[in-house]
Formats: structure tokens, C-alpha cells, sequence
């Protein structure tokens, strides 16, 4: 790491050249955790939004449908689909936590140290 | 404003016992900061769940504390629409950048963009993309600092805005990013504190039955049966998607929350410290409910002319009800730490863009040292305070505070989100089409905001330059303008793309491979983390 004092190489330095990045692009590990992170975020992605702008849309073009009350009086449909986009994004949001935690961290592991042994196998080689 | 008139010992006490927390954690963290990463970045040492408070600080602003009771006291179910908008966009957030962010980035938004583009053009239209959302929120933040402190304390508003330009830049000058997150920190457990106990004694006046809240309120708003249903602050339905559209996507290009991710050690604690900012910022929210409706539930019709016209002074005005001047001052200055804290994070963030970005990586092409850049940083803050402050004092206070958050969304989401979120996504994304994704982001946003009915043709107006055009928020336009623009100009251009530095960032970003270590900095001092090597940096920082 860069001492304060030292001036710093060509900008955009940070770049690893060791690393052979294609390859690593193209690593049947980092095309796994692609793949995998993707059949989740995407559909979650799809829902959240969808939910939100279901209730968004209501709430600008159907403001009598979002103020009828429902099993008790003052309680309306708007309130509890608000309260509904709450719930959601707490449970997504953990969801996806658990899933990182369980399957993607291990998986971009694996992709990292796959790539990383290949980068330093070319090195010594060379 | 009278609200306060009678407060200004208790309130002066409040907001000395304040500065002075702030103050000495930033002198403590300025004995500890020394590199760059130090600065921008507060070494990366931040817990998830630290970083998740201070976003949280960062985040709710006093258009949050105070705006959004207010917008409920006034008008009902709409005002809730802001909580809603304001939360979901963290998933926005969790799914789509912060772990990346984190991966990719170093200090600023404009090293992930720079990263794979070409330095110099692809950091001024990041640079450029963040200042202009930090100055649009930075001046409203400013005036309703300016505006809360004079009502409090009766002094000047003008010196009012001064004090607060001084403290939130001596946070940064003394301590740069690591003081700016503990003033954060320690706001969101204030905030969050304030709204659990007004929210407690408001249950208990309705006797713990939260329906009550809503009957009481429909019982004595003028408006009846319509307080609890949509519309009657957002009366044009089209308006209220593309509001709701600016709120889910626009905090995912705020420079300022995104800049929050590159202080923890790792991915892992970046979408931890996500998911602990939702739950917090989700609970204040969900509160909104009791200190809105319940300001209107137990003011009723009588504090309107004193809330104002924004609502604002609502919460304040329920404190006093609920327990007295004392109580009323604790609860103002608590807005106040909100507010500095806010403050301190946008100018940080608008630091590194010139700093970082324009300074080191532009004029200097990298040849400074760190330490210079650090030295520069300090001098734009301090400029960037000055500016502001000159800027709140001129516009002055009956400058539109809502409006001017609201478009700090706009540009966010149109100019910022799309050019970050293809340079990470897109291989074909090229310099270009940064360049045009944001001019056309920023410039569509401010020039629809211009001739909008709210501004046209001048303050407070009813106008607009264009009887067929009469949206206040113009998301539904610019963002789709922004993406079109990173499109258009990566389609059109015969730039070629380095596909070798986009396997590299993409890479990276997902899986954490050479992504930046952390320096081991706490606030007590320096972790074992700190003597990190290369080799464990490539790793993936501290994997």
C-alpha cells in the first residue's frame, strides 16, 4: 500500500494485471455464482417493483379503492398496502442476506481463488 | 416563527451539549486519521452494523424528521407515500450496488465509472453528476437549518445557516469521513430514540389503539373522509408515479449514501449495513404514522397556521403539546443533529468529486501525493461550506426547501444510477455514452423542474411555461432520458470498448477480487488489521 508521502502510479493504478480477467469471466465457478445470483435478484428485483408500483399506481388513480376501510373502521386498503411495502423490503432484504450468506459468498470464493491461483500459476511460469 | 418563542435557555442548552459531542469525537478522530483511505473512506473499518446506523443518519434528513409529519399533519395519507418511497428504494440499493460499490470502488462514485472508462471524461461527468445533486440538497438542508435555529433560538437566520456551515465543515477538516460517521451514528440513535418516545406517549393518549389514530385525525380534519385516502397532496395521479419512480431509484444514485459503502471492510458488511439501515429507517418511518397523524389526532385544525405551509413545524408543535417546552427543545435538537449530520455527509461526498476526482485524478493525472490530496480535500470543503452558506443566505428562507430535495432525487436517479449501473452491468458501455447518460440525466431533470408549475415562472407559482405540461416531478421523463442517453451515445460512438477492463471490474465487483483493503482504523485507534498484505488485499480485503 502507498505510503502518504509516495506519489501514486498512472491513474486507475488499482488494475491487477497479474490476473488473467478473462479467463476468470469465463470460469465455469464465476458463470455458477452469475447464474445463481441472478435466478434470485432478478425475480426479486421484478416483484419489489411491481408491488411498489401496483400500490404507487393505485394510490394516483384509484384514491376511492386505496380509502375504503376494511375490518375496522379507519384502518383503510392505502394504509395496510403501505404498511404491506414495509414488510416487503424487510423480508427481501433478509432473504437475500441468508442466500448471500449461504450460496453466493461461497460460490465468488471459489471464483476468486480459482481466478487467483490461475494468475499466480502464469506468473511463476512466465 | 412563534412556535419556539419561549424555548431558547433549554433549546441553546440542547444544541451546545450537541456541537460539543460532535466536536470532541472529531478532534479524536483527526489524531487518527492519516492516509487517504483514512479520510475518504474512514480506513474501511466500519462494522455493517455502524455503517448501517450512519447511513441511516445520513439518509433522513430533517425533510424526513420534520417534512414528512408535517406533509401528514397537512394532508393525510399522501405524506405516507413519501415513507414508503423513501424505504423500498433501499432494496434498490441492496440488489443492485451496494456490494458492488464496494467491490469496484475506492473513494467516489467516479472510480467505479473511471475504472473501465477513460479516466478524465468518465470522472468529470461523475463529478459533475454529484455536484449537482449535492448542491440542490446541501441549500435545502441548509434553509431549513437556517429556518429551524432561528425559530428556535431567535437568532438571525443568516447566522443561523453560518453556524451550521461551520460545524458540518470542521467535522470534515478535523476528522474527514471517520468523524462525519460517528456524527451520524450518533444522530440515528437520537432520531430513532426521539421517535420512539413522542411515538409511545402519542399511543398513549389514543389509548394504545393505533385505529384510534387514524378516526381521531379524519374527526378533525376539515377534509373528513378524504385526510385517509390519496390525493389531496398529490392531486395528479401521473405526478404521483413519477414521484414515486424518482424516490425507489433515486436513492441508489445519491453520491453521498453510495460513498458509505466504501467504509466497511467488505461486501459482506456493506449489504449487512444495508439491511441494518432498512430496519431502522423502516421503524422511523413506520412512526411517521403516529407523529403525523397523531400531530393531527391531538393538535387538530388549531396548529395549521403555526406548522406553516410546508408542515414543518408540526412535530415541534407536538413535543409541546405532549411535554412541554423542555420536552419541545430535547425534540428540536434533535432536528438539529439531523440536519449537521446530513449536511456533513453531502459535503464530504462533494469533497472527494472535487478532490478526488477533479484535483488529484484530473488536473494532477495522479502524480500528488496523498497527503495532498487530503490537504486539497480540506480546502474544498471549506469552500464548499462557504458556497453553500452564501448561497442559503441569498436565496434565503423562502427559498422551496421540498422542491429542491425532491430534485436532488430526480438527478440522482436520471444522471447518477443509470451510468453506474451499466458500467457495472453492460459490457458495451463505453465512455461516450457516460458522458451523454449523464449530461442528458442532469439536464433534463433541472430544465423539466424549471418550466414545472411549481417554479414558473416564479416562486411558489401556479403557472408552468407549458399549459400541457404540469408534472412537479420529473422522474417518469428524465430517468428513462438518462438511460436512452447512456444507450444512445455507447451505440453511436465508435469509441471500442476494453472488453479486458470490463471482465476485470466485473470480476471484481462480484466476487471481491482486488477489491481495496482497509487500513484497520477505528475511532480508539488502529485494529491488527491494519498490517494487511498485498496478497490478502487480492483476496478480496479481508474475505
Amino acid at each position: 500500500m502507498a505510503t502518504s508521502e509516495t506519489s501514486r502510479a498512472a491513474p486507475g493504478a488499482d488494475h491487477h494485471p497479474e490476473i488473467d480477467w478473462a479467463a476468470a469471466e469465463r470460469s465455469p465457478e464465476f458463470r455458477e455464482l452469475i447464474s445463481k445470483k441472478r435466478s434470485f435478484v432478478i425475480p426479486a428485483t421484478v416483484f419489489f417493483l411491481a408491488w411498489y408500483f401496483g400500490f404507487i399506481i393505485l394510490a394516483g388513480y384509484a384514491p376511492d379503492f386505496m380509502g375504503r376501510e376494511f375490518l375496522t373502521d379507519g384502518l383503510t386498503v392505502g394504509y395496510a398496502l403501505a404498511l404491506s411495502q414495509f414488510v416487503m423490503t424487510w423480508v427481501l432484504g433478509a432473504w437475500y442476506l441468508r442466500k448471500a450468506d449461504r450460496e453466493f459468498d461461497p460460490l465468488a470464493e471459489r471464483a476468486a481463488q480459482v481466478a487467483l491461483r490461475r494468475g499466480n500459476g502464469e506468473r511463476s511460469a512466465s | 416563527m412563534t412556535v419556539f418563542a419561549s424555548v431558547n435557555g433549554t433549546a441553546l442548552a440542547v444544541f451546545g451539549v450537541i456541537v460539543a459531542v460532535t466536536l470532541v469525537i472529531s478532534w479524536f478522530a483527526s489524531k487518527r486519521v492519516n492516509t487517504a483511505t483514512d479520510f475518504w473512506a474512514a480506513g474501511r473499518g466500519l462494522t455493517g452494523p455502524q455503517n448501517g446506523f450512519a447511513i441511516a443518519g445520513d439518509y433522513m434528513s430533517a425533510a424526513s424528521f420534520l417534512g414528512i409529519a408535517g406533509l401528514i399533519y397537512l394532508f393525510g395519507f399522501d405524506g405516507f407515500l413519501y415513507s414508503v418511497g423513501f424505504l423500498v428504494a433501499f432494496l434498490t440499493v441492496l440488489f443492485l450496488l451496494a456490494e458492488r460499490m464496494r467491490n469496484a470502488g475506492k473513494f467516489t462514485i467516479a472510480d467505479v465509472l473511471s475504472y473501465r472508462l477513460k479516466q478524465e471524461p468518465a470522472r468529470a461527468a461523475a463529478a459533475l453528476g454529484t455536484l449537482t445533486v449535492v448542491a440542490f440538497y446541501l441549500i435545502a438542508q441548509m434553509v431549513g437549518a437556517g429556518v429551524l435555529i432561528e425559530g428556535l433560538v431567535d437568532i438571525d437566520f443568516s447566522l443561523a445557516v453560518i453556524l451550521t456551515g461551520v460545524f458540518m465543515v470542521s467535522y470534515i477538516v478535523l476528522g474527514g469521513m471517520l468523524a462525519t460517521s460517528w456524527v451520524q451514528i450518533i444522530k440515528a440513535f437520537l432520531l430513532i430514540t426521539a421517535a420512539v418516545v413522542m411515538t409511545i406517549w402519542v399511543l398513549a393518549k389514543v389509548s394504545w389503539n393505533p385505529i384510534d389514530l387514524f378516526t381521531d385525525a379524519r374527526a378533525k380534519s376539515a377534509d373528513g373522509e378524504a385526510y385517509l385516502k390519496p390525493g389531496l397532496f398529490l392531486s395528479s395521479p401521473l405526478d404521483t408515479v413519477s414521484l414515486g419512480l424518482g424516490l425507489v431509484l433515486g436513492t441508489a444514485g445519491l453520491p453521498h449514501i453510495l460513498m458509505r459503502f466504501f467504509t466497511v471492510p467488505n461486501a459482506k458488511a456493506a449489504r449487512s449495513s444495508v439491511m441494518w439501515a432498512m430496519v431502522l429507517i423502516g421503524a422511523f418511518y413506520i412512526m411517521t404514522t403516529a407523529l403525523g397523524f397523531g400531530a393531527r389526532a391531538i393538535l387538530g385544525q388549531g396548529g395549521e397556521e403555526a406548522a406553516g405551509a410546508t408542515g414543518n413545524g408540526a412535530v415541534p408543535l407536538l413535543a409541546d403539546e405532549l411535554g412541554g417546552e423542555f420536552f419541545q427543545a430535547i425534540i428540536a435538537g434533535v432536528a438539529f443533529a439531523t440536519i449537521l449530520a446530513v449536511v456533513a455527509g453531502l459535503v464530504i461526498s462533494a469533497s472527494g468529486a472535487v478532490a478526488h476526482d477533479v484535483w488529484s485524478n484530473i488536473v494532477r493525472r495522479g502524480q500528488d501525493s496523498e497527503s495532498e490530496e487530503v490537504w486539497v480535500a480540506k480546502i474544498a470543503a471549506l469552500a464548499i461550506g462557504a458556497i453553500a452558506i452564501a448561497i442559503a443566505i441569498l436565496g434565503g428562507q423562502d427559498l422551496n426547501v421540498s422542491f429542491m430535495v425532491g430534485l436532488a432525487f430526480a438527478v440522482a436517479a436520471s444522471a447518477n444510477f443509470p451510468a453506474l449501473l451499466l458500467a457495472l452491468t453492460w459490457r458495451r458501455f463505453n465512455t461516450t455514452g457516460a458522458i451523454t447518460g449523464v449530461l442528458f440525466g442532469v439536464i433534463s431533470s433541472v430544465a423539466l423542474v424549471i418550466i414545472s408549475p411549481t417554479v414558473w415562472p416564479g416562486p411558489n407559482s401556479e403557472g408552468g411555461l407549458f399549459s400541457w405540461y404540469d408534472l412537479a416531478n420529473p422522474g417518469i421523463i428524465s430517468i428513462p432520458l438518462g438511460f436512452i442517453g447512456c444507450w444512445l451515445g455507447t451505440v453511436l460512438s465508435k469509441e471500442r470498448v476494453e472488453e479486458r477492463t470490463f471482465d476485470e471490474l466485473y470480476v471484481r465487483s462480484e466476487t471481491g477480487l482486488g477489491a481495496e483493503a482497509g487500513t484497520g482504523l477505528t475511532l480508539t485507534g488502529r485494529g491488527a488489521d491494519g498490517a494487511r498484505t498485498q496478497d490478502d488485499a487480492l483476496v478480496g480485503s479481508g474475505r
